[in-house]
């Protein structure tokens, strides 16, 4: 019981950043049907753009500002330039997703070229521990986690209440449709890739400081987890994808507790095996099963 | 010709031959089939571990390295033993994933799969020696030939040879049979193919099943050759060169990936070795993991039928007013 308490306090950061990564990688696949195995990648990437604002001087939560703006526009470009070319060419899912990997290849080790081989950390002070009980958080663990709660009901208000995450959530269920009652969907699905690579960006930063160091490889290494929770929830469901982040992140530490900090991943894989093997559509299904996810 | 360049032909010769027969499955599964397995190299990996357990002789207190089911079963069981333990796995993760799942959604689940496959390797030091790996693996009938390390070298290449010669004609009988045919049909139009009666989930996870055999086969060859495996050996990124080089062939088309073996994994990343080190030390295997990243693009693009399209069917179906183009 004395580890469980702090492994729920470390479950509850990850969870966290894994919330925001999660969002915005099932928004992505909501809005435009492509799976975006580069997303860890494109984390990476933002992580770097946020360092190099840090090194230059500017204060970590700037920085964490300026990486969510690059990864709003590095994805909307990524996807302008080189997704929606090869769908208007008629690429199918298995090829794009092809495609996607492609890009993550090409990103990670341009990365890897650019900034060579070895470990990078932001300049920034962790802030004075608070102690909850018998867990204990930074200022920068709690701002971490304050920064999700902020984004998750940012999301929500975007998709409920905003003409354009109606526009969203139209063009997710149905684009011929949406189209045809007159919703822009091109600038729909640019928006789409604007937030999403925005939550990609913070979600990169805020991963890094956590983790206190990062290299080229440290996205992808997220990528499991992240598709975990959004399969979890069930591809497709902003919602889904926070409640799957909330239980992979806080199982996955728990594990971490118990076992070791390797196995926190093992933990994520075996709930993504059984979530296929038992209900593929995941728990909320309406857009997985719309996409035909799964028969 | 000195004994060196003797040495690197036969060793490149090798890699062709190893790589031919590991494309070859893959194109079974990707090219013909229609599924996309982005944890193949997981498969070969798999082989190769199974056939150094088995051939390092049984572990013991004191070793330097600590691996399960050690024996020391003769040539040319472990490479058998290697080809086995791959088609079981590739059978338990093909019941898995392989169920009506959409294409895309399954080479996620593929991808995943190959990822937590090396954290496990890497951190289950019981099971095959962590992230070491395993080495001095023995390399087969090396003690009963007796001949020198050159020409157990050009032995060993013909051995190679015979064997990628075998899954080739083994690959092609496949292609070329009606259940070539019907493995076509699914990939170009599933619901088509199950609307005739094909059982598209049984005939998925034979092909699947087969193409994860040669992977271990050819693993195990590789193996037993270089005489160490370790998870560095088997990163999900290899994959993708074998990826690529079915795409650049023409993905279906036999001959055509032993062209795309040629120019990708033995022609291009050889080449480059040659090139001298420029900037820093790791600068030029990025700059090829870049590349391979960018042909599979520019293929995907510009020739996405690669350089030998896969040849259209003898029988060319009759026209009529339902005919309609594959979705």
């Amino acid at each position: 019981m004395q580890q469980l308490i702090p492994a729920f306090g470390f479950g509850l950061i990850t969870a966290s950043i894994l919330a925001i990564a999660a969002v915005g990688f099932t928004l992505q696949f909501s809005v435009t049907n492509i799976l975006n195995l580069a997303y860890g990648d494109i984390m990476t990437a933002c992580a770097f753009a946020a360092y190099l604002a840090n090194h230059a001087g500017v204060n970590i939560w700037i920085s964490l500002v300026v990486g969510a703006l690059f990864g709003a526009v590095f994805s909307m470009l990524l996807n302008r330039l080189v997704y929606f070319g090869f769908v208007r060419r008629g690429t199918r899912l298995f090829g794009m997703i092809i495609v996607t990997i492609a890009v993550s290849l090409i990103i990670q080790n341009l990365l890897l070229a650019i900034f060579r081989p070895t470990f990078f950390t932001y300049e920034a002070s962790q802030g004075p521990s608070y102690q909850l009980g018998s867990m204990v958080f930074t200022a920068s663990q709690l701002a971490i986690m304050g920064i999700a709660v902020v984004a998750m009901v940012c999301v929500h208000l975007l998709l409920t209440q905003t003409q354009l995450g109606k526009a969203m959530r139209a063009t997710a269920t149905n684009p011929g449709l949406a189209r045809s009652c007159g919703i822009p969907t091109d600038q729909v699905i640019d928006a789409a890739w604007l937030v999403s690579g925005a939550l990609c960006g913070i979600a990169g930063v805020a991963l890094v400081l956590n983790t206190a160091t990062f290299s080229e490889t440290t996205g992808a290494a997220f990528l499991v987890p992240i598709i975990a929770s959004a399969v979890l929830g069930g591809i497709g469901q902003p919602y889904g994808a926070m409640l799957g982040a909330l239980t992979i992140g806080i199982a996955g530490e728990t594990a971490a507790a118990l076992m070791s900090p390797a196995y926190k991943d093992v933990v994520a894989f075996v709930i993504l095996i059984v979530v296929l093997l038992v209900r593929p559509q995941g728990i909320l299904s309406e857009i997985a099963a719309a996409k035909e996810v799964a028969a | 010709m000195t004994d060196a360049m003797q040495f690197y032909i036969s060793t490149l010769l090798i890699y062709l031959f190893i790589d031919i027969m590991g494309v070859l499955g893959l194109n079974l599964q990707f090219g013909v089939a229609g599924i996309i397995n982005f944890a193949y190299i997981v498969f070969v990996g798999v082989g190769a571990y199974t056939a150094a357990v088995v051939s390092l002789g049984p572990d013991y207190p004191g070793n330097f390295q600590h691996y399960m089911f050690g024996a020391s079963w003769p040539f040319p069981l472990p490479i058998l033993a290697g080809g086995v333990a791959a088609g079981l796995l590739s059978l338990v993760v093909g019941v898995i994933s392989l169920r009506r799942l959409r294409s895309d959604y399954q080479a996620m689940v593929m991808l995943v799969l190959s990822l937590i496959a090396t954290l496990v390797a890497s951190n289950a030091t019981g099971l095959v020696n962590g992230p070491a790996g395993l080495a001095t693996i023995p390399q087969p009938l090396y003690d009963q030939l007796g001949l020198n390390p050159l020409e157990y070298q050009w032995v060993y290449a013909g051995w190679c040879l015979f064997l990628t010669v075998l899954v080739f004609l083994f690959v092609r009988a496949i292609t070329r049979s009606p259940l070539g045919r019907t493995l076509r049909a699914m990939r170009d139009n599933e619901r088509a193919a199950s609307a005739v009666g094909k059982n598209v989930t049984l005939l998925r996870l034979v092909i699947f099943v087969v193409g994860g055999v040669i992977a271990g086969i050819s693993g195990a060859v590789f193996a037993e050759f270089i005489q160490a495996w370790s998870p560095g050996s088997w990163l999900y990124p290899e994959t993708f060169v074998f990826l690529a080089a079915v795409l650049v062939g023409g993905a279906a088309n036999n001959w055509g990936v032993i062209l795309g073996t040629l120019l990708v994994p033995v022609g291009f990343l050889e080449a480059t070795r040659f090139l001298p080190p420029i900037f820093y030390q790791g600068f030029i295997e990025a700059m090829q993991w870049v590349c391979v990243g960018l042909l599979i693009l520019l293929f995907l693009w510009f020739r996405p039928n690669g350089i030998f399209p896969e040849k259209p069917g003898r029988f060319k179906p009759r026209a009529t007013a339902q005919s309609r183009p594959a979705e």
